[in-house]
């Protein structure tokens, strides 16, 4: 009984100066613990109006952005319509070179302006679908320069400065194919 | 609930001992301390928790968790955007294709129609000088190629024509 009686004092001894050390050690970091305390608030508070700022920048930036996206949109929407007028400028001067070779050679095979008529389209798409911007270049080069020989071809015999039955130039210009 | 153990034990030593009425008194005394003892942890378990629960709320609801919240919507917002432009990009300049691949085909079947009256015409005026097959063979391949709107077939075609006569 006795033991049991010292073992109760014991354990009622270590917890009173467990807590003893607790408030001690409380007493003398109170300072410290203040400093940490405010300290965490002024971090909160610096962080919160960190992400505040950021927000507001950001909402900014995304206005920002929607104005340019619509103005960008606005002006490839443009370009895309540009471009099928060109397109549709193109096919018809096409047209318009086929009408003239046939009005200038009036014995030209039917054969030779549906192939120089077909030549020129041939070009006029790949030009038009190519990728690279050197390429595209080179195949407007090449159309325009079709273009001007059929059309020198077809000046030159009305003028009658050529005997030539058929447009050679031009038909010379086919021939790599 | 170490002194409800220490209890219980106590019961078996005046068991032992053969104390009368004392060990039924003591058990009792013991499963009311070992109760209260699982009680007390229950309730401790539970007030933990809610104060666990409590916390997150006001953690969750605080100034600084709705601002990263806001924050990561805005950022969500904005890439959206980007997306949705590059989208509308993809779709305008899909349109656009569409509208020149019509204008083309347009052009093409318009330009088919007359090469292929051309070449009609030309079947026509030479079918008496050539024999009844290859007129016909001619024929069948003029309405094939303007079938499948094969413009080249059609230009190799008045070509053979051409050299036939």
């Amino acid at each position: 009984m006795t033991t049991l009686k010292s073992w109760v004092f014991t354990l009622v001894n270590l917890f009173h100066s467990v807590k003893g050390e607790n408030l001690h050690w409380k007493t003398t970091n109170q300072d410290q613990q203040l400093k940490l305390k405010h300290a965490r608030v002024l971090a909160e508070k610096a962080l919160e109006a960190e992400l505040k700022k950021k927000s507001v920048r950001l909402a900014h930036e995304i206005t920002l952005l929607q104005t340019k996206n619509d103005a960008e949109l606005s002006m490839f929407k443009t370009k895309c319509k540009q471009d099928i007028k060109d397109y549709k400028q193109y096919l018809a001067s096409l047209d318009q070179l086929k009408r003239s070779i046939q009005a200038s050679y009036t014995h030209l095979p039917g054969a030779v302006a549906f192939t120089i008529h077909h030549h020129a389209k041939h070009l006029l798409n790949l030009m038009w679908e190519a990728e690279d911007f050197e390429q595209k270049m080179h195949y407007e080069m090449q159309l325009i320069n079709f273009m001007t020989t059929v059309h020198e071809d077809a000046r030159l015999h009305l003028e009658g400065a050529t005997v030539e039955k058929l447009p050679e130039k031009t038909m010379r210009l086919i021939q790599p194919r | 609930m170490f002194a409800a153990l220490a209890v219980l034990a106590s019961v078996d030593l005046s068991l032992w001992k053969a104390v009368p009425g004392l060990p039924e008194c003591m058990t009792r005394l013991g499963l009311a301390a070992l109760l209260s003892a699982f009680g007390l942890l229950v309730a401790a378990g539970l007030a933990i928790l809610f104060k666990r629960i409590i916390r997150s709320f006001i953690d969750y609801f605080s100034a600084r968790q709705r601002l990263q919240r806001r924050l990561w919507f805005i950022q969500a917002k904005q890439d959206r955007l980007k997306q949705l432009f590059y989208f509308k990009t993809i779709q305008v300049r899909y349109f656009n294709e569409l509208k020149r691949k019509r204008l083309l085909s347009a052009d093409n079947r318009r330009h088919l129609q007359s090469l292929s009256k051309v070449l009609t015409k030309d079947l026509l005026s030479i079918k008496q000088q050539l024999p009844k097959t290859t007129y016909l063979q001619l024929q069948q391949e003029h309405v094939r190629c303007r079938q499948l709107q094969d413009i080249e077939g059609l230009l190799k075609l008045q070509q053979k024509i051409a050299t036939l006569v």
